[in-house]
């Protein structure tokens, strides 16, 4: 038995945070039965990535990622039919996770304000952009908003001149899937003091404040007035020669910030006369811009001549912070991946055979795993009804 | 004093951790806020650097305070065996225990899962490291852009056809943090129903990888090998930041025609609605877009160009400084950011959960002076007479 195995959850999710979040418990054995829209299903089925020479709603790489092991039923939501399946339902599941825009689970019937009166034993998540109290100013919102929204692009990259644009982060969707880990989070342990109460509850996750929320460390001292506040693109930042340089094959990144890392810098160069001319314990107590310029300058110099692995492993050995900056191919062919089990094997009846990525977490007892491939559009819709007439009966 | 009730779902809760730094502590920060009661064993010989880095006074470093609100702290000394053997008696009383040490650390101080659990066998036992704790590469240590560059994030931040510039230095671990969180909350779920405990081994790197999870999996449909595309997205055009007065920044996604159409009308320009209808026609011209947006955005005010837009149905939002963050009244109102006690009698601000919650837990307390909670943790919870308290403190291990 799983983690969550027993547990009925109800997606009515239409984005990716919503998708990511109800994964997320899927892969410990949750039952995620996933709503979707007659016709075009759920809105991430229209998103690429697309499998060469597939069409239509099953044609979807990220739908695919997005919902392995859970089941899909058609319910159009709209109408009274619809309403009614999702009433019976209701009275099924443990949890449900939403993620449409504040308002709507009022619309369809269930509205947050009444779940203690109405589903008293019902854990009820929603995420959203800003949480459900979100002013009118800010109604509309996707994952590049949220990221400008929460500071991270504003200070990203670091050390950004005043005039380049504020860069969105890696790929489309980080915002979605950093808020749909506090989500799941809290459904879980929702779940977990339910065991004993039986009360369900309703939770609110704001992406802003989940990705504002990531930088704690920073953001904590400046609210408290410890530390300053300003308009500057580098109020974030450390400063130091750390960085990322071109090596002969890709980008290695390297972290110096204390004597250790100095010494074996040293040692890996075969003592260089450069590094003479610095003082002891410069990183520390001088670290000033004319001394990062011209540290960058040499390690920039000697990087250009090396490969990224080889170098990183000579480093890391010697106690130095070097690693390489691994693209998809990298993480792919990685070893420590391949030990780990990073990637599962699916075989998706539209899609065919893939390696997903899975789940940073590896539990002993109850390991995360990708139990089936994501369902086709409406695939569980007439088991699911049928068994809803049934028990009415 | 932490330590009556404050209700929610993880009340009940005990968390030990043998953290340093912020990725372990902003795991055991979100049990906090959940209702978990969060012990940090530390000591005055090992230090965690964010109590000592750039200030006098250990009790009240920034650092450590804006990362560890709502927990206790209890002086043990790890390097000496009775510190060791305390932490043993101390975990019979606890649910989890959160540890992110150097590799391999833990085992040879005797704290390692086998040794832990043969005092506790249902313990829920998280151990966080760069690469997790086995592995050819799980030698290797870093820092949280390390994590970022090694999952494979860096090399897709950076502007287009240009080098990567990599995320924001501050990010990665309290990504990593919130995955082990997560992973040890299942755990007590799973411990609760069956009486079973577990050891989670979580990796930094591939809490990093896991926010690229499509991307990863784009390579495998297509073979593409992503690189830096600055603020483009596959699925929108518009989709970017452009320049405003005063070295503000505006954020526009256009997700739709409909949208599009509202954006050209609000710039004053709707026969760019008819010539760009169409997402292919826009991804086609998104330079040419983005200059025209770009000269329309520059004289303007960003947040009030932002409701403009919201107002017709563009999703926009001003690109916020540290400034605009801690002065947003929706993240005061919301209580993202409140008040809490400072120990001292007066009130301080944190930064508080991300989200709300009916019946969630009561969050009052900063972070704790060091050996704030010794009398609890020592006459309390391991019931030591004040003799053998006065010993073990004499002789050093609970400095």
């Amino acid at each position: 038995m799983s983690a969550l195995s027993g547990f009925r959850i109800l997606e009515l999710s239409n984005g990716v945070g919503g998708e990511y979040c109800g994964k997320l418990l899927a892969d410990f054995g949750a039952e995620i039965i996933k709503i979707e829209r007659p016709g075009s299903g759920s809105a991430t089925r229209s998103l690429s990535p697309f499998a060469p020479g597939v069409d239509g709603v099953e044609a979807s790489g990220l739908f695919a990622y997005l919902n392995t092991g859970k089941q899909s039923v058609t319910l159009d939501l709209s109408g009274a039919n619809g309403r009614a399946a999702l009433a019976q339902l209701l009275t099924r599941v443990d949890a449900v996770i939403d993620d449409h825009a504040p308002g709507w689970l009022a619309d369809i019937g269930l509205d947050p304000a009444q779940l203690s009166q109405c589903h008293p034993a019902l854990v009820l998540c929603a995420l959203t952009a800003y949480g459900q109290s979100a002013p009118p100013e800010r109604r509309h919102a996707e994952d590049l908003n949220v990221m400008h929204s929460s500071g991270w692009a504003f200070h990203t990259p670091s050390a950004s001149p005043p005039s380049s644009p504020p860069l969105k982060g890696p790929g489309r969707f980080l915002a979605s899937y950093e808020s749909a880990l506090d989500a799941a989070l809290c459904v879980v342990a929702a779940l977990y003091e339910r065991e004993v109460s039986g009360q369900g509850r309703f939770i609110d996750v704001s992406t802003q404040e989940v990705l504002a929320s990531r930088v704690d460390y920073v953001l904590g001292q400046m609210v408290a007035g410890d530390m300053d506040v300003s308009t500057s693109r580098t109020a974030l930042d450390l400063f130091g020669p750390a960085g990322i340089f071109p090596c002969r094959d890709g980008y290695a990144y390297i972290w110096m910030s204390a004597p250790a890392h100095w010494d074996a810098l040293r040692k890996l160069l075969g003592q260089p006369a450069w590094m003479d001319e610095f003082p002891e314990r410069w990183l520390e107590r001088a670290c000033t811009p004319e001394r990062v310029a011209q540290c960058r300058a040499h390690v920039a110099a000697w990087l250009q001549t090396q490969d990224k692995e080889t170098v990183s492993a000579q480093a890391q050995q010697l106690g130095l912070t070097l690693v390489p900056v691994n693209d998809v191919r990298d993480l792919h062919a990685s070893a420590q991946y391949a030990f780990r089990g990073y990637f599962s094997d699916v075989q998706h009846p539209r899609l065919g055979h893939a390696r997903y990525p899975t789940v940073p977490y590896q539990l002993s007892a109850t390991p995360a795993r990708i139990r089936a491939p994501a369902p086709l559009l409406g695939e569980h819709s007439d088991a699911t009804l049928a068994s809803l007439t049934e028990s009415a009966r | 004093m932490s330590t009556t009730p404050r209700g929610g779902p993880l009340q009940g809760v005990r968390v030990l951790e043998l953290t340093k730094v912020w990725a372990g502590p902003y795991a055991g920060k979100l049990l906090a806020f959940l209702g978990a009661e969060v012990i940090r064993v530390e000591s005055e010989g090992s230090l965690d650097v964010t109590r000592s880095f750039g200030v006098a006074d250990i009790n009240k470093a920034p650092g450590f305070r804006a990362v560890n609100p709502q927990k206790l702290s209890v002086q043990i000394d790890m390097k000496t065996g009775q510190g060791i053997e305390l932490i043993l008696d101390l975990l019979k009383h606890c649910d989890v225990v959160i540890e992110n040490l150097r590799p391999g650390a833990v085992k040879r101080l005797g704290l390692g899962y086998e040794a832990v659990a043969k005092v506790k066998p249902d313990i829920v036992y998280v151990s966080m490291g760069m690469y997790g704790t086995q592995g050819p590469l799980s030698y290797q240590t870093g820092y949280a852009p390390c994590f970022a560059a090694l999952g494979g994030l860096s090399a897709l931040v950076g502007h287009e056809g240009e080098p990567p510039a990599g995320m924001n230095i501050r990010y990665a671990d309290s990504t990593f943090g919130t995955a082990a969180a997560y992973a040890a909350t299942v755990a007590l779920l799973h411990r609760r129903r069956t009486g079973q405990g577990q050891f989670i081994d979580v990796s930094a790197v591939e809490s990093m990888t896991s926010m690229i999870g499509d991307a990863v999996m784009r390579h495998e449909l297509d073979g593409s090998v992503p690189a830096c595309d600055g603020n483009r997205h596959a699925d929108m055009a518009p989709h970017n930041a452009y320049p405003c007065r005063d070295g503000e920044w505006l954020s526009i996604a256009v997700s739709s025609d409909a949208a599009w159409q509202q954006l050209a009308n609000a710039m004053g320009q709707p026969r760019l609605a008819m010539r760009f209808a169409s997402l292919v026609e826009r991804k086609a011209n998104e330079v040419e877009l983005d200059r025209l947006i770009a000269d329309w955005t520059i004289g303007h005010d960003a947040s009030a160009l932002a409701e403009q837009l919201q107002q017709c149905g563009v999703a926009a939002a001003k690109s916020a400084s540290s400034v605009d963050l801690v002065s947003d009244p929706h993240l005061w109102a919301r209580g993202f950011f409140r008040e809490v006690s400072d120990g001292e009698g007066g009130s301080r601000p944190i930064v508080g959960p991300a989200w709300t919650m009916t019946r969630g837990a009561e969050i009052r307390d900063g972070a704790p002076r060091l050996g704030e909670h010794n009398a609890y943790v020592f006459g309390e919870l391991l019931g030591l007479s004040p003799d053998k308290q006065q010993a073990l403190a004499a002789a050093g291990v609970t400095r």
